[in-house]
């Protein structure tokens, strides 16, 4: 019998849970053996059921998609792996994950190929659920799967996996690299300020510029650019690095984002004309960070955030002078302005058009509806769940060997009449 | 299993929109967005095109309804020029969302009422526009103390007359014939402020957490 039939006749009976690992070892010896007879592969895999032996099929499948393809074959393999990725077994696929890592990354490649991004994005979401033990863990192909919505313009089709709460990064079960975790963070954030949801997206950015590093990157440092004109937006203001930024990220990162830097200065003095000026004179370096929306957002933000300041000021105030105190350009665009401030919540205040006056309130919210209520309960359930996270978190570093050890280390620092916070027998023996 | 090499399909196909004709039936507009870009996602992972009678203005009118004119527009940056040239329903759709997308309240429902729309789409229409002109009343009675009777007809998609009646007999807003403004009674809200068992429940769980 030829070797590539005794091979899928292995994968045909070694599927059972009891011969999978002996399947695994036979299949991790194959590879070339796959290579070699790379044109009869077509016909080992439709004979083969990617339900059922998931695990043969992924290597197949892995090897066929190597090289280039022709658009024909690329056809074939997106149907192929769409398929697999939606049936496959979860148990079968976890013992091989940079082969399943690799698979998905060729359907994100041909996908692009083809142009139509649109395609890979239902097969990436389920290849996720199948390769996360659980909606905590990070895996490779969050990144590919949040390009593709971004690319295909579907950012609606990512918020299921975007808004789940990562607390978990396992690079032995998951196969994931430094570069999946930039670019996650990266691409969440672009997908959240194309939602309008800038907050959010201030989170993510901030998680790439904080991740651990020991030299900058090119996602570091455009995730970066991103984050001043969103806290700009959001804040008003650049906040500090965190405590936690890494001293190479702290020292290097606003020397590369200089133009940046200078529109963060300019917008803190509130003068509209210095920054519309920079913002033209500089437009060829947004453009070309395909940032110049963003910048004409942070325009916008800053009409809102005088018109903002003055209700802190004054009880009533005309039209006219809002124009002009605001530099809009006549009271009609003032009132266009407030209104529509009015609409988003962002200001609460009654335009008297027969007097042309806007008189400014304060918030009428009383906090006793149940609507209000219900979203009360939901914010501490978030807050318990994640003290509840934190604590456990807490218990497992405590018995973590290596703080332990140093803990035990540094005993002869403490008082002798301190309770023993650390059997010796803990840390002599290492 | 039957493995398709080239598997784009064109014209009228098989797909069946069966469920977004009943959720117009049943009046169930909210749920119209969902229906059909997962149906969109799902034909795409298939790896077959759009059918010629995708329903396009229905899936931009769909995010109107929602509130939600960013997906609206994502819709629209995402349809081939192709298809945007010989579908004249989807232009018509689209020029509602701009209108709404700059405010021009007059254009919203002029774009609304300038096409003959076909009968399932007629219905979404419909349910846009009423949405719509709730929407704008409602934020007349905040925004405004006075409003002159021009803007509120603009705002609220009726001739002069109309909008005096309408505002007078079913709002009780004054109107002062020498300025043509109208004063603006404010809307009314009935907040439900009722607590009930499953509260006692919750505020028991906190306060256990609390203490531990």
């Amino acid at each position: 019998m030829d070797s590539l039939d005794a091979l899928v006749a292995q994968v045909q009976g070694f599927s059972g849970t009891d011969d999978l690992l002996h399947l695994f070892s036979l299949l991790k010896q194959s590879d070339e053996l796959l290579h070699n007879h790379a044109p009869r592969l077509q016909y080992a895999l439709s004979s083969l059921d990617p339900a059922k032996h998931s695990l043969g099929y992924l290597y197949l499948l892995e090897v066929q998609s190597s090289g280039t393809l022709s658009q024909e074959q690329s056809e074939n393999f997106l149907a192929l792996a769409s398929t697999f990725l939606n049936v496959c077994i979860a148990e079968q696929i976890c013992l091989a994950p940079e082969k399943f890592n690799m698979v998905c990354r060729r359907v994100k490649e041909q996908a692009l190929q083809l142009q139509e991004p649109l395609r890979a994005i239902l097969p990436l979401q389920a290849a996720i659920r199948k390769l996360q033990p659980s909606s905590e863990f990070l895996t490779a192909m969050h990144a590919d799967f949040l390009q593709m919505c971004l690319l295909a313009k579907c950012y609606k089709a990512s918020l299921s996996v975007l808004e789940d709460d990562i607390f978990e990064i396992d690079q032995k079960r998951t196969g994931l690299v430094p570069r999946d975790f930039l670019l996650y963070c990266y691409y969440g954030g672009m997908i959240h300020i194309g939602l309008k949801q800038f907050g959010k997206a201030l989170e993510f950015f901030q998680h790439a510029i904080t991740a651990p590093a020991t030299v900058l990157n090119a996602i570091t440092i455009a995730a970066y650019k991103k984050f001043v004109l969103v806290s700009l937006i959001q804040l008003g203001q650049v906040p500090l690095f965190p405590k936690y930024t890494p001293p190479v990220v702290q020292r290097n990162l606003k020397s590369c984002v200089q133009d940046y830097v200078d529109l963060a200065t300019s917008y803190v003095t509130r003068n509209i004309a210095d920054v519309k000026g920079y913002i033209t004179t500089h437009e060829d370096a947004f453009k070309s960070d395909n940032n110049l929306g963003l910048a004409r957002q942070v325009i916008a933000s800053l009409y809102k955030r005088n018109i903002q300041r003055l209700t802190q000021t004054y009880l009533t105030l005309s039209l006219q002078d809002i124009a002009d105190n605001v530099q809009l350009d006549g009271p009609k665009e003032a009132e266009l302005h407030i209104l529509q401030m009015i609409q988003d919540g962002e200001i609460f205040a009654r335009i008297n058009q027969k007097d042309g006056m806007v008189s400014f309130q304060e918030d009428p919210e009383q906090y006793n509806t149940s609507a209000m209520t219900m979203r009360l309960n939901l914010e501490i359930h978030n807050i318990v769940r994640l003290a509840k996270k934190l604590t456990s978190v807490d218990e497992q570093v405590s018995c973590d060997q290596v703080y332990l050890s140093k803990i035990g280390r540094d005993r002869p620092r403490y008082e002798t009449e301190d309770f023993d916070i650390v059997p010796q027998k803990m840390y002599t023996n290492l | 299993m039957a493995i398709p090499v080239n598997g784009s399909v064109a014209g009228p196909s098989g797909l069946s929109f069966s469920a977004v004709q009943e959720a117009i039936k049943a009046g169930l507009y909210a749920d119209l967005a969902n229906i059909i870009d997962t149906l969109e996602l799902e034909v795409s992972a298939a790896g077959a095109s759009k059918p010629q009678d995708w329903p396009y203005a229905i899936q931009i009118l769909a995010h109107v309804f929602n509130h939600d004119l960013n997906s609206a527009r994502f819709v629209w940056k995402r349809t081939p020029d192709a298809v945007k040239q010989s579908n004249p329903e989807l232009v018509a759709a689209w020029k509602i969302v701009q209108c709404m997308w700059m405010h021009d309240h007059a254009g919203v429902y002029a774009a609304l009422r300038a096409y003959s729309w076909a009968s399932d789409v007629q219905q979404v229409v419909a349910a846009v526009g009423e949405d719509y002109s709730h929407g704008m009343l409602k934020l007349l009675s905040t925004a405004y103390s006075t409003v002159s009777v021009v803007d509120a007809a603009a705002f609220l998609g009726l001739s002069e007359n109309d909008v005096v009646t309408f505002t007078s007999q079913q709002h009780g807003w004054v109107l002062d014939p020498a300025t043509k403004m109208l004063t603006v009674m404010p809307m009314v809200a009935a907040a439900t402020k009722k607590t009930d068992s499953s509260q006692l429940q919750n505020l028991t769980e906190y306060v256990f957490h609390l203490e531990h």
